[in-house]
C-alpha cells in the first residue's frame, strides 16, 4: 500500500527526469511525435481507403446481359438459377425498355440523341445483388466464370478494374502502415528507453540506496515507468495535435476524408503510452536485479 | 534503536540470527570465499578482519542477500538464502541496516531528508517519519545540523548520518563495511563507540575493518578471513571497556521513547 508521503515522492520523482533534462526530453518528444505523426497519417489513409473500399463493395454490381431472342420462359427460368448461386442474394430483371430509360437518364440533355435510333439496341439483363461476404473480387470472378458458361448469357459486366485497384491499394497501405508502425514502434521504444536510461544513470545512487533500505523493485520502478508513459502520452498527443492542425489547414482540399473518431484518438494515444512503458521497461532491465553493490 | 531487544536473551539456538555453513562464494572466475562457517547470535558484536581482498565485504554481501552462496548455506533471521524468494529480499533488508566506508549519502538532500528517505521508501506515515528521524538524529547528536547538506559535514558527521539512516527503520542487524576506513583515529573511535551503544540496545552489530589498532582495542569477537578462508574466530570477553569508549557527551540522547514498529 502506498502512503501519501510515498505517493508524493513518486510523483516528484516521475517529473524529475523532465525537470533535469528539459532539452533531451523535449527533443525526445519531438522526434517521437513526428514519427508517430507519420504513423498516424498512414493509419488514417488506410482507414479512408478501407472505407472507400467498403463503399465500392456495397455498390458492386454484376450485370448479366442475355442473348437476344430468348423466350419469356427461358428468361424466367434463369432467375432461380441465378439466385441459387452462392453469394447472390437477389436478382432484378431489367428489360430493354427499362435499360433504355436508365440510359437516357444518364445522358441528361443529350437524351434527344436516342430519338435518332430506330428500335432499342439494348439487350435485356439481370442485375445481381450480392451478399456482404460475396462482395470481393474472388467471389465476383467465380460468379462470372460460372454464369459466363451458360448458353443464354451474352456478356457479364462489373466494375472490376476499380475494385481491383482499390483492393490492391488498401492492401499496400495496410502493409506500409504495418511496416512503418513496426519501425516507429522500435524507434520510439529505443528513444524513450534512452532518455529513461539517462534518468536512471543520474539516479543510480538513489536506486542503490533504495535497494539498500529495502525498497521493493515495484517501488523503484514506478517513477521511471511514469516518466516513459508520460513521454509517450505527450508524443502521441503532439502527433494527434499536428494531424488535427493539418486537417484544418487542408480542409478544402481533402473533401470526404474521414478523421479519427474520439475513441480512435484515445486508442492511438493509449498505444503511445504503451510504447513509453515498454521503452522505460526495457531501460530498466539491468536495474531489476536485487544487487545494490554493497 | 537503543532499547533492548527481548529476543536477545533466549536459548542459544533461537538466538542465532546468522548462520554460515560451508559457504563458497565464486564470482564469475574469482573465488571470494571458500568453506566459511560461523554463527552469530542475537545481540552479538562481531568484528570481521583480514587483509584487502580477503573476503570481508563478501561476507557482509551474503548476509544482506546482495549475493547468494555458490555452495553451502547462509541463514539470516531464519531465512535460508538458497530458498529465499527473491521478491522477499527487500523485506529482509528492512531488518538490516548498512553502513559503508564512503557513507553513501544523497548529496542533493539535507541530513534530515537523507535519513527520512529510508522510511519514505518503505512506506512509513509522514508524521511518524518526522518522529523517528528526530529520534535517531538526536541519538547520533546531529539533530541541530539536520538542514545541512552532506558536504557541509565532517567525515565523522557524515558517517553518523549514515548510521542514523541505517538505524531509523529499527533493524535487528547492523552491517558496517569498513565504517572507519575514511576517518582519523579519533573520529573512528567515536564511530565505534556509537556502534557499541547501538549494540548495547540489542542490535546485532557486524563490522569489518583491516585496521589492526581497531581490532586490538575494540574487538570482542573477532573473525579473521584470509584468501577467502576463515582462519580464526575468537571471543575476547571482557577485553574491551565499553564504558570508556562511550564517553562522548554528544550521544547522551534523551531516553528513547517507545519504538515505532517499522513494518508489518
Ligand atoms: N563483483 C565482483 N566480481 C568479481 N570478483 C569480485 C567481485 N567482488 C569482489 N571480488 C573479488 O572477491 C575477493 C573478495 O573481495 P571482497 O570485496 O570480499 O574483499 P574485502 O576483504 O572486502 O577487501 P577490501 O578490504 O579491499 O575491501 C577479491 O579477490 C575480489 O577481487
Ligand atoms: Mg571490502
Amino acid at each position: 500500500m502506498l502512503r501519501s508521503a510515498q505517493l508524493q515522492y513518486l510523483l516528484k520523482e516521475s517529473f524529475a527526469g523532465f525537470h533535469r533534462r528539459k532539452l533531451t526530453t523535449g527533443v525526445t518528444i519531438l522526434i517521437m511525435g513526428s514519427s508517430l505523426l507519420v504513423l498516424a497519417v498512414l493509419t488514417l489513409a488506410t482507414l479512408n481507403l478501407a472505407l472507400a473500399l467498403e463503399r465500392a463493395r456495397t455498390g458492386i454490381d454484376i450485370r448479366v446481359f442475355l442473348q437476344e431472342g430468348l423466350t419469356q420462359t427461358a428468361r424466367a427460368d434463369l432467375q432461380p438459377r441465378l439466385v441459387s448461386i452462392p453469394g447472390v442474394s437477389g436478382v432484378t430483371y431489367i428489360s430493354p425498355e427499362m435499360a433504355l430509360h436508365e440510359f437516357s437518364g444518364t445522358l441528361g440533355q443529350d437524351a434527344d440523341l436516342l430519338e435518332m435510333l430506330d428500335g432499342n439496341p439494348l439487350p435485356p439483363s439481370y442485375h445481381l445483388q450480392l451478399t456482404v461476404e460475396a462482395r470481393n473480387l474472388d467471389t465476383v470472378r467465380a460468379i462470372r466464370d460460372e454464369v459466363a458458361g451458360w448458353a443464354e448469357v451474352e456478356e457479364i459486366v462489373f466494375h472490376q478494374d476499380w475494385i481491383d485497384a482499390l483492393e490492391r491499394w488498401t492492401f499496400r497501405f495496410q502493409l506500409a502502415s504495418m511496416i512503418v508502425g513496426l519501425i516507429v514502434f522500435v524507434a520510439a521504444v529505443f528513444v524513450i528507453s534512452n532518455t529513461v536510461k539517462l534518468t536512471m544513470a543520474a539516479s543510480a545512487r538513489v536506486i542503490q540506496i533504495q535497494k539498500l533500505v529495502g525498497a521493493t523493485n515495484a517501488f523503484i520502478r514506478t517513477p521511471f515507468l511514469a516518466e516513459g508513459a508520460l513521454q509517450g502520452f505527450l508524443a502521441g498527443s503532439l502527433a494527434m495535435g499536428l494531424l488535427a492542425v493539418a486537417g484544418v489547414l487542408l480542409e478544402g482540399r481533402l473533401g470526404g476524408v474521414v478523421f479519427f473518431a474520439p475513441g480512435q484518438i484515445a486508442g492511438f494515444i493509449g498505444f503511445c503510452v504503451l510504447l513509453g512503458l515498454i521503452g522505460s521497461w526495457s531501460a530498466m532491465r539491468k536495474y531489476l536485479t536485487l544487487r545494490s553493490d554493497l | 534503536m537503543f532499547s533492548r531487544d527481548p529476543a536477545a536473551s533466549g536459548p542459544l539456538e533461537e538466538r542465532s540470527v546468522i548462520g554460515f555453513r560451508h559457504v563458497d562464494l565464486v564470482y564469475s572466475d574469482q573465488t571470494a570465499l571458500a568453506d566459511v562457517s560461523f554463527t552469530v547470535t542475537n545481540g552479538e558484536f562481531l568484528c570481521i578482519t583480514g587483509p584487502s581482498g580477503a573476503g570481508k565485504s563478501s561476507v557482509l554481501r551474503l548476509i544482506a542477500m546482495d549475493a547468494f552462496p555458490t555452495k553451502g548455506e547462509v541463514i539470516v533471521r531464519g531465512q535460508l538464502a538458497s530458498r529465499m524468494n527473491r521478491r522477499k529480499v527487500p523485506r529482509l533488508r528492512r531488518e538490516i541496516g548498512f553502513v559503508f566506508q564512503d557513507f553513501r549519502l544523497l548529496e542533493d538532500r539535507d541530513v534530515f531528508d537523507n535519513v527520512a528517505f529510508a522510511q519514505l521508501v518503505v512506506g512509513i506515515k509522514s508524521n511518524q517519519i518526522t518522529k523517528n528521524v528526530m529520534r535517531v538524529l538526536t541519538q547520533v547528536g546531529l539533530w541541530n545540523k539536520r538542514h545541512r547538506l552532506p558536504r557541509e559535514l565532517s567525515g565523522g558527521e557524515q558517517q553518523r548520518v549514515a548510521i542514523a539512516r541505517a538505524m531509523v527503520n529499527s533493524p535487528k542487524i547492523l552491517l558496517a563495511d569498513e565504517p572507519t576506513g575514511n576517518l582519523d583515529p579519533e573520529t573512528a573511535q567515536e564511530i565505534i563507540g556509537l556502534l557499541f551503544r547501538i549494540n548495547d540496545a540489542g542490535t546485532c552489530v557486524i563490522f569489518s575493518t583491516h585496521d589492526h589498532g581497531i581490532v586490538r582495542t575494540f574487538g570482542e569477537r573477532v573473525i579473521v578471513v584470509r584468501d577467502g578462508k576463515l582462519v580464526s574466530d575468537e571471543k575476547r570477553r571482557g577485553a574491551v571497556d565499553r564504558k570508556a569508549t562511550i564517553t562522548d557527551h554528544m550521544y547522551r540522547a534523551p531516553a528513547p521513547g517507545r519504538q515505532e514498529k517499522v513494518h508489518a
